[in-house]
């Protein structure tokens, strides 16, 4: 091993792994009078797959989390394809202008979201504007579809940027030589473009899955009782309960499923004519 | 189609297959490409020749339609297709990079202007099959282009680009990227099947001896306008100015170039280093006139050439079959490049010493010099 890769293992081992190592090892032990007792044992991993509760809330979580992904799928492609055909300096300033909403503090976002969400709020003065509802709904808040809103929303800019530098990188003579050989618009769409921009709507479905499915912020300030998530789950046992072995094999249980997505996405999202 | 075993060479000339009326083609206040004419005969092999920045690119652009002329007309087989969208225009484009679709297979990329226009399975098989057969590549139909060679990937083009059987194919500089044996090799298989199959090939390219050995006729473009249209011989031999004379090998040019006779289709002319006669008429339009003549043009002493010169040898450089000897005169700057066929049994003239270089009237031309 060379000495620069030395340094970088290095710096991964003491800043990355070790401290996650750390803390997953609680997973492993105990809680006996509120101490923890370190002496490894599984019991934490079958209380959590024995418990139909904490089961309920896992599964419950992942199909929000995938719900979101297609949402955003969607709204992602559309949103990327869209900044794609402008011209060039448009592009660019749509790209950053999705990209600043990156450097905001999530809480702040989230709450902006519950500013749009609520009784008083934007969405429901459009609607009522629009005539669409007689008065306020206040089923848009505090409830599961809020946190998919809220989620979808927040993750967008994880779906556009990577569908996007997919767009970016078909060259233009291949849009050319489609229509060339006789392809319309739809066909060079769907027959060129789509699949070659696919791959980065596998890697940002990757991203929006796995942060939406960990998030614990969001599903605690809008999601009410109904949006009670795997995350807050996690939460509760580090911040209420004080069962930090039991929410860490709880972690561990999430990040086997992430790795597991990413995996996959890494699959997809590289096809065999890419390699 | 009997006429193709002639050369090329379509039989009515009063036809031409593509007809390019006073097209025009302006970015900005820059003009691309300044008004000009063009045809192309069916079945010919023609090549548009010029250094980057000539516009030859462009024409072919707008030709194929990704780009839009500022003025002009295009007809193709008598038909106005200067606003025809791109994929309803009857032709193909083999493209400088390739513009392979990376994510289908070499069969995939084939095939596709048949699958898009919804083609049955057998007959698009079958087509694939005999394209595939006619490039060499049918073995790495499931290939993608990312496993294949630049020279495959230069076949797969052109396959594909046949696949629909156009009466005309534009190649856009397409063996600008390959190493230089692999392009001779490319060349005496890209004039091939244009010989076989009878397509019109519109070809690009900047590379001069490729234009010379592929071309039924060139059209050599620079700075946006057509310097000359002919065959290679014609380039070669006739050149009507001093651009196409030094573009097409390294040509002597004497000048300036003054007429002082025409008589039975011999012109005199009167230069710095000597008065010359040069087979055929006065060039029209002569303004600031040179004398080009090829190295290979000049020979020492033999058979009493009607011109000569008496010029100081610089140098002497044995290449093999060939002996490039370099001169100059004595009286004027000018210097000269003599190539002869190298004798065994001659001793190479030393350095300084003076030679009478002679050179016939009918392998030199009167071109017209810079005019801007």
């Amino acid at each position: 091993m060379r000495a620069e890769d030395c340094v970088l293992w290095g710096f991964a081992a003491l800043f990355i792994l070790i401290p996650l190592a750390s803390f997953l090892v609680y997973g492993f032990f105990f809680v006996v009078d509120n101490s923890v007792v370190y002496r490894p044992t599984l019991a934490n991993f079958a209380e959590i797959l024995s418990n139909d509760s904490y089961r309920t809330t896992f599964f419950k979580t992942l199909r929000m989390a995938l719900e979101v992904s297609a949402i955003n799928l969607v709204l992602g492609y559309a949103t990327a394809y869209f900044i794609w055909l402008r011209p060039p300096a448009w592009r660019n300033f749509l790209v950053i202008a999705l990209a600043v909403p990156l450097l905001m503090s999530y809480i702040i976002k989230i709450y902006a979201m519950r500013g749009v969400l609520g009784t008083n709020g934007l969405l429901n003065s459009v609607l009522l504007a629009l005539g669409i509802v007689d008065e306020p709904v206040s089923a848009l808040l505090f409830n599961l579809t809020a946190v998919r809103i809220t989620l979808s929303v927040v993750l967008l800019p994880f779906m556009v940027l990577p569908i996007y530098i997919s767009l970016e990188r078909i060259p233009n003579s291949v849009l050319n030589a489609a229509a060339d050989l006789g392809a319309g618009e739809l066909q060079t769409f769907a027959r060129v473009i789509l699949p070659l921009s696919l791959p980065g709507g596998i890697v940002g479905a990757m991203f929006t899955f796995v942060l939406a499915s960990g998030d614990f912020l969001a599903p605690e300030l809008v999601g009410g009782i109904e949006g009670f998530t795997y995350g807050r789950l996690i939460f509760s046992q580090f911040g209420l309960a004080f069962n930090w072995p039991l929410g860490a094999a709880l972690s561990i249980l999430l990040m086997i499923v992430a790795l597991a997505v990413i995996y996959m996405a890494r699959r997809l999202g590289n096809p065999r004519w890419q390699r | 189609m009997a006429n193709h075993e002639t050369g090329g060479l379509a039989p009515n000339q009063d036809l031409p297959l593509l007809r390019i009326r006073g097209l025009g083609v302006r970015f900005g206040t820059f003009n691309a490409i300044n008004p000009l004419d063009l045809d192309v005969r069916d079945g010919e092999f023609l090549t548009i020749l010029g250094p980057s920045g000539s516009g030859k690119t462009t024409l072919l652009r707008a030709i194929a339609g990704f780009q839009t002329p500022s003025e002009g007309g295009i007809e193709f087989d008598g038909r106005d297709i200067a606003e025809m969208p791109i994929n309803r225009r009857p032709f193909n484009t083999v493209f400088q990079d390739y513009a392979l679709f990376p994510h289908m297979t070499v069969r995939e990329n084939v095939s596709f202007g048949l699958r898009v226009r919804g083609t049955g399975r057998k007959r698009l098989n079958d087509r694939v099959d005999s394209a595939l057969g006619i490039v060499g590549l049918e073995e790495l139909g499931a290939r993608y282009p990312s496993q294949l060679s630049g020279g495959q990937q230069q076949r797969t083009a052109l396959a594909r680009a046949m696949i629909c059987e156009p009466r005309m194919i534009l190649l856009d500089e397409p063996l600008a990227a390959l190493d230089a044996a692999l392009r001779r090799q490319m060349q005496n298989f890209l004039k091939s099947v244009q010989r076989q199959s009878g397509i019109t090939f519109l070809f690009v390219t900047h590379d001069q001896s490729e234009a010379t050995t592929m071309s039924d006729r060139i059209c050599v473009m620079r700075s946006g306008s057509i310097e000359q249209i002919g065959t290679p011989r014609d380039l070669y031999y006739r050149p009507k100015s001093k651009f196409v004379a030094s573009f097409f090998g390294a040509s002597n040019i004497i000048e300036p170039c003054e007429i002082i006779d025409v008589r039975n289709d011999v012109t005199s002319v009167r230069t710095p280093v000597g008065t010359f006669a040069v087979a055929g008429p006065a060039p029209e339009g002569g303004s600031g006139l040179a004398l080009a003549v090829r190295p290979e043009a000049f020979g020492i002493g033999n058979g009493k050439p009607a011109n000569q010169i008496e010029l100081t040898v610089v140098s002497v450089s044995f290449i093999g079959s060939e002996t490039i000897t370099e001169l100059k005169h004595r009286n004027t700057s000018l210097e000269f490049k003599m190539k002869a066929r190298s004798d065994p049994a001659a001793i190479p003239p030393a350095p300084g010493s003076v030679l009478t270089v002679g050179f016939d009237p009918a392998e030199c031309a009167l071109v017209s010099g810079d005019t801007g």
